[in-house]
């Protein structure tokens, strides 16, 4: 495993005995690898904080509610609009807060004194000017040092108001990364928004779509192609996702997972709460899209739809396969890395295997070892310090809405079947042997896993863009997609084979070497000339 | 000094302004050979790198100290002191900045003693300098916090005193290329200096064949210790800063030296190069001299454009001091000047250029605010009417939202490519700051003056009208066209008769319940009598003995024209033109069998001919009529809707193209086809038809629709002026029943009613006495709706035996 060796040896002692463990080499035997722990100081790790996990990601996109950032002005300039969520009102007269970033812009008297005070009259100026009905406080690194109680602040505002508030202690220290704060975010969904409402879809047939963010307008792709199936979308978790809708996710007939590691919390205490079963799906890819439809179609095991779901397959395959085809020809046989959040990673490489490219080195920021190595480890992960910090809740089955659509015999039977309900295999088995998985990559891995491996592309976040521009290689950023987008489902294949082509193939890689530098090919005298 | 417009004040919308970490970062990195940890949780350094990555579009490297719930509860020094070995071992930094964070401040961190603690226990980094700056989130902006930096660097930073011909520079954040612009200036004027900090080359690189991870640009270390030394200091600020570093070095080393504006526009571009001259002993050498005027040949160019401008200026106090005098020295007034900082003072900094200005120009409505967020100034940019904005990306929802044109400068640009090469200093940053700003102007006016011009001088005017009339009519339609009181607002002196001889209907329209004797109401479908073709003849000569202007002999129902009366209807045009050779017919339908008869009613020589359609599209139309009966079968819904609408279409294009005269009534159906009315305006306008008429719905007890909202009369005149750009419509439609008599403003019906009825007459003469009467100030006739004071009509209505009852309108004087 000579490029692991490779990209160990520079690191002190200390430091080699912490990173050995999080990256891995795969090879034939069960893969492992350590995750999900703290960063190693000064090491310029991607990963955000909590606050980031929990209104950054999964609650900020909520449209319909009022996320106010409890702190210092900084977090919530820094998250405002970041992240390419797009949404629109679904009819006319809903209320969007997407473009607003709301903010207690605490000074150092609000530190001395405290700032709940402030956080109550600002509720106060929101209800009388935006009157929302739902509203989300999220605690920046000061708060839960100051001991303001934000959680007592949302209790007082729903007694006062009779709207939904949640207050999320979502400190930027806490845990190690962005997923304390998918889970913090998660519990406060589950505890007060899931549930409250009792609107009952009207479809046949009706899904929840979970961790997908709509990032580039993949949300509504996915949408487009469950709808012209027949599926009633009762709500997205959370990209141009809504309170109104959200709370009813619980009537809903099934769950699909788009992002395990942010979402899989809630999937989990659905199925003990309400008995509602999850699949992990994969829009991403022509391959993925496809067998994630036919797992939806053979778990409600309805003859029209299985009829219903192939005839759009074929229709959408026919419309995008001379594209795919002309795209895949530029890019069969290139090499990709990928290091994205917490699923994305995976979910590319499927697509990418579409149009020919091998993913040749892979890892999440903030992942934990199941987003690697499948759910069966979770057993065997210990709680450490900081996962012990984020609190677990317990759900039992509702005594009036649990209902199984079918028996733990028949979800095995499904299983055996090919249709992955309730679980998650992780990265791994996708992967290849002698492919390296790095488990939270920093900057000075990424230099040089470019130089071992020499991916043609490599797939990342935009701080790392111009560093991996610079080293002469090609960058896409697949936490904004560089502005374009969807690269979700049929449509979304051909813009990402397009985008890709477009980048590989641009002009400018050609140019980098001046006609100054470049050496003559014939050196010497040409004959007769003395 | 500021006046809230909103009531927002314990919440800040939409912030602008960033934290003091922020700007600490943005110092550091014009230090060679430096790197940053921040110390606190990592995702401070997360969202400032990305943010500074994509301004630049360059990779920023700041470390974190990594603080976990750990770190919080028992201190961070062990994690500080791992992250410097870490940076250290993976950098070989020569300088690294430790800043705090809202974190590392509120737990009470020491890094002054951690650095001491941290070289004690590892003698082999003594030669790394290591710069620790408080710096936390709450406490200020993020020119703070690169004022915080500047300062101790001049402050804490151990200097050779020794003398050199040096000249300190300090700096305010600015772009790398106006960075680069002022590195050429000294080096024109042989001036020797030490850049605090020089950003030109880190945040704005090249694209090289080898790659390093720490830039290696920004002024050394060893050259930032001479500063002591130096023979002078230039402080490029516009003292809105607590801190000077200029001032520090002063008191602690007595090096001279100037506060100074920055060079952005020309008096200040003016004084900058006096200082260099007089610091060089040089003279202002020809080349800038022919930039100056070139500039100045510039602002002549644009003034002429530049005089339109009201502009929103925000950001930095520094930026915003800048930003305003180069918009008011060149006849762009900023009416809107607001920082997110904290700064009392900003009036004393930006306000006597912006009040000579306004002397100028007649202009004293203006405002200056600090602690300003962007919801505020959203509103102060409708209120001061404000027509181009000045400042960083995050203006970008105003424009989007009001469309004013925001010139991006300054830092954060996120949503455009190269806002680390955009300039504004010196007489050629100026110059192109001027253009990017007139020319923001101009493609506004350039997109707008010929309907802006259109819309002022020429709609609407008699040639306007005229001419349009006379070049699609021809004149015998145009006279009956001119002459017909619902076509012509100016026809109103024309009277018009309404004869009911057709009450079958094909129809059953949500809105409508048909009763034939009903005279309390006046509305479309109501009628006293029906009358036979014979009668109709009778009434018609009557009439047009007692009336003269009578031009228009109109069939409107009460039910269909074309259902199961056209016979009838037919008999009563012909016998009517017999009688009236000149007579103009007009007749009202709701278009299901228009497709039949449309080329027959030519034939008899209708000229106009009004259609209720209020929807195009079939699945609209379908929610309007309960059922159609249409071929011997009964359709609902979208079925109906489809018959409806396809029939209606094609109904009116074959009259169309035989020149009649079309005129489509649409009734305003709250939450069925209020949005889908310009739709339907378009449909009419692109097939040619003559006038829409948007109308009220007039809910009636008993139908389908007796619950839905009223439209009020102002959404009503919104939607006919919207849709008056599309096409003509008419604005004064009276919802006339289906007998109505005379002309629009002075329905006669019931009075002439008596000439085919002259008992009925006598009856009410034996009743006068028990009789009152009601005048009601009423618009549409269904709601008390007017002011007394601007009435044109009275509805009049007679209190008798108990009952009210409609006999009338009247006519007054304003």
């Amino acid at each position: 495993m000579k490029e692991k060796d490779n990209l160990l040896e520079k690191y002190s002692s200390r430091v080699f005995k912490n990173r050995k463990t999080h990256i891995t080499q795969l090879g034939d035997d069960a893969n492992t690898i350590a995750a999900n722990t703290r960063a190693i100081p000064g090491i310029l790790t991607a990963r955000g904080c909590c606050y980031a996990g929990c209104k950054g990601v999964v609650v900020g996109p909520i449209k319909d509610a009022v996320t106010i950032t409890h702190g210092p002005i900084g977090c919530a300039f820094y998250s405002w609009g970041t992240r390419r969520n797009k949404a629109k009102p679904s009819y006319e007269g809903e209320q969007n807060f997407m473009p607003y970033s709301f903010c207690t812009d605490m000074r150092p008297t609000d530190i001395v004194f405290g700032g709940e005070k402030k956080l109550e009259q600002g509720i106060d100026e929101i209800m009388e000017m935006f009157h929302p009905k739902c509203i989300f406080i999220c605690s920046t690194c000061p708060i839960g040092l100051i001991g303001d109680d934000v959680q007592a602040v949302a209790r007082r505002v729903e007694k006062k108001y009779g709207i939904t508030a949640v207050g999320f202690s979502c400190e930027g220290y806490k845990g190690v990364s962005q997923s304390a704060g998918h889970h913090i975010a998660n519990n406060g969904l589950m505890r007060q928004i899931i549930g409250s409402g009792d609107t009952k879809p009207t479809g046949k047939y009706s899904v929840n779509i979970l961790g997908e963010y709509n990032i580039g307008g993949d949300g509504w792709e996915q949408e487009r192609i469950l709808k012209k199936i027949g599926y009633e979308v009762v709500s997205v978790f959370t990209g141009d996702g809504s309170h109104a809708t959200i709370k009813n996710a619980h009537l809903a007939d099934l769950n699909l997972v788009m992002c395990h590691r942010s979402i899989n919390y809630v999937a989990q205490m659905m199925k003990t709460k309400y008995g509602i079963d999850w699949l992990k799906v994969n829009f991403i890819g022509i391959g993925a899209t496809c067998k994630s439809l036919r797992m939806l179609a053979e778990y409600f095991d309805d003859p029209a739809l299985t009829k219903r779901t192939e005839e759009v397959i074929a229709e959408e395959l026919e419309a995008v396969s001379g594209d795919i085809e002309y795209y895949k020809s530029m890019l069969k046989g290139k090499t990709a890395g990928i290091f994205v959040g917490g699923s994305r990673s995976h979910h590319y490489q499927a697509l990418l295997r579409d149009f020919g490219v091998e993913t040749v080195i892979a890892g999440y920021e903030f992942a934990h070892r199941d987003d690697y190595e499948g759910r069966d480890v979770i057993p065997s992960i210990k709680p450490d310090a900081d996962s012990k910090n984020i609190e677990e809740i317990t759900v039992s089955p509702d005594e009036e809405l649990f209902r199984e659509r079918y028996t733990a015999e028949q979800v095995e039977q499904l299983k055996e079947k090919g249709v992955e309900l309730d679980t998650y295999d992780g990265m791994f088995p996708d992967m290849k042997k002698g492919y390296i998985a790095v488990d939270d990559y920093n900057v000075f891995e990424t230099d040089e896993l470019i130089k071992t491996m020499k991916p043609d592309i490599f797939f990342s976040g935009i701080k790392d863009k111009y560093a991996i521009q610079k080293a002469g290689v090609v960058s896409r950023q697949m936490h904004s997609y560089d502005y374009s987008g969807p690269y979700a489902g049929f449509n979304g294949a051909v813009m990402f084979g397009h985008d890709v082509a477009m980048s590989i193939y641009t002009n400018a890689w050609a140019l980098i070497t001046p006609p100054w530098k470049r050496v003559p090919f014939i050196e010497g005298t040409v004959g007769g000339e003395e | 000094m500021k006046t809230k417009v909103t009531s927002l004040v314990n919440l800040n919308t939409n912030p602008c302004k960033m934290c003091m970490p922020m700007g600490a970062a943005t110092a550091l990195c014009g230090i060679r050979d430096c790197i940053t940890i921040l110390h606190g949780s990592q995702g401070c350094a997360t969202y400032i790198r990305r943010h500074m990555a994509t301004h630049y579009n360059e990779p920023v490297d700041i470390a974190s100290s990594s603080l976990t719930e750990q770190g919080t509860v028992y201190g961070g020094e062990k994690n500080l002191k791992q992250g410097l070995k870490n940076v250290i071992a993976l950098y070989h930094p020569k300088v690294i900045g430790i800043m705090t964070t809202c974190l590392a401040e509120t737990i009470g961190e020491d890094i002054e003693g951690i650095k001491e603690r941290f070289y004690e226990e590892n003698p082999q980094y003594q030669d790394i300098t290591i710069l620790p700056v408080s710096s936390p989130g709450y406490g200020g902006t993020q020119y703070e916090g690169y004022m915080a930096v500047l300062n101790a660097v001049a402050d804490k930073l151990e200097m050779n005193t020794q003398k050199n011909e040096k000249v300190n520079v300090i700096l305010p954040p600015q772009s790398p290329a106006d960075i680069r612009y002022l590195k050429n200036i000294f080096r024109i004027f042989e001036i020797d200096t030490i850049l605090l900090p020089d950003i030109a080359d880190n945040l704005d690189g090249g694209h090289t064949e080898e790659y390093s991870r720490l830039p290696k640009g920004g002024t050394d270390i060893t050259e930032l210790r001479k500063m002591a030394g130096a023979r002078f200091t230039i402080e490029i600020s516009d003292k809105s800063s607590a801190v000077s570093p200029a001032q520090t070095l002063f008191e602690k080393y007595q090096v001279p030296y100037k506060r100074m504006l920055s060079p952005a526009g020309l008096k200040a571009t003016d004084d900058f190069y006096e200082l260099l001259s007089q610091l060089s002993g040089k003279d202002i050498p020809e080349e800038i001299k022919t930039a100056r005027s070139r500039y100045l040949d510039g602002m002549i160019d644009s003034h002429k454009y530049n005089s339109a401008g009201r502009a929103v200026i925000y950001g930095e106090p520094e930026f915003i001091t800048a930003a305003v005098r180069l918009c008011a020295e060149n006849g762009i007034m900023p009416v809107v000047v607001s920082t997110g900082s904290v700064c009392p003072d900003l009036k004393q900094y930006v306000e006597a250029p912006i009040a000579d200005m306004g002397k100028r120009y007649f202009v004293d409505d203006y405002i200056i605010s600090d602690d300003t967020d962007f919801k505020e100034i959203e509103e102060y940019a409708v209120k001061y009417k404000s027509n181009i904005m000045i400042g960083n990306s995050d203006g970008r929802r105003i424009e989007e939202q009001l469309h004013i044109p925001l010139v991006r400068r300054a830092f954060p640009i996120h949503d455009r490519i190269g806002g680390q090469r955009l300039r504004m200093l010196g007489y050629e940053g100026s110059l192109s700051f001027l253009d990017e700003m007139t020319n923001a102007l101009l493609s506004v006016t350039e997109n707008t003056f010929k309907e802006n011009l259109y819309d002022a001088y020429y709609r609407g005017t008699p040639i306007d009208c005229g001419e349009k009339e006379k070049d699609e009519i021809p004149a015998d339609m145009l006279k009956k066209t001119i002459e017909h009181p619902c076509y012509n607002c100016a026809g109103h002196k024309f009277a018009r008769i309404h004869l009911p001889v057709a009450p079958a209907c094909n129809v059953q329209c949500n809105y409508c319940v048909r009763k034939f004797d009903c005279p309390n109401e006046s509305r479309p479908g109501v009628t006293s009598t029906i009358l036979t073709p014979a009668e109709a003849l009778e009434r018609y000569k009557t009439v047009k003995e007692k009336l003269p202007n009578l031009t228009v002999a109109g069939i409107a129902g009460p039910g269909d024209s074309l259902a199961g009366n056209y016979p009838e209807v037919k008999k009563t045009l012909q016998l009517i033109r017999e009688y009236d050779p000149d007579v103009t017919f007009c007749l009202s339908t709701n278009g299901l069998m228009l497709p039949f008869y449309a080329e027959e009613l030519v034939k008899l020589g209708v000229s106009h001919v009004t259609v209720t359609m209020s929807a195009v599209d079939p699945s609209i139309s379908g929610k309007i009529y309960k059922y159609i009966d249409y071929m011997g079968s009964r359709y609902e819904g979208e079925a109906a809707g489809a018959i409806m609408v396809s029939n209606q279409l094609s109904g009116l294009r074959i009259l169309l193209a035989h020149g009649i005269i079309c005129k489509v009534n649409i009734v305003t159906l709250k939450g069925i086809n209020e949005e889908h009315i310009p739709q339907v305006v378009q449909a009419c306008r692109d097939m040619g038809c003559y006038i829409t008429n948007i109308m009220q719905l007039i809910p009636v007890k008993g139908s389908a629709f007796e619950e839905l909202p009223m439209v009020s009369n102002k959404e009503i005149q919104s939607l006919r002026n919207s849709c008056n750009k599309i096409m003509r419509q008419m604005f004064h439609c009276k919802q006339c029943r289906a007998d109505a008599v005379g002309t629009l403003d002075n329905d006669l019906s019931i009075d002439l009613g008596g000439f085919l009825d002259k008992d009925n007459i006598e009856e009410k003469k034996e009743e006068e006495k028990k009789k009152l009467k009601f005048a009601i100030a009423s618009k549409s006739g269904v709601l008390v709706d007017m002011h007394f004071g601007h009435v044109e009509e009275f509805y009049i209505y007679q209190y008798e035996n108990g009952t009210p009852r409609f006999i009338g309108k009247r006519n007054v004087e304003k």
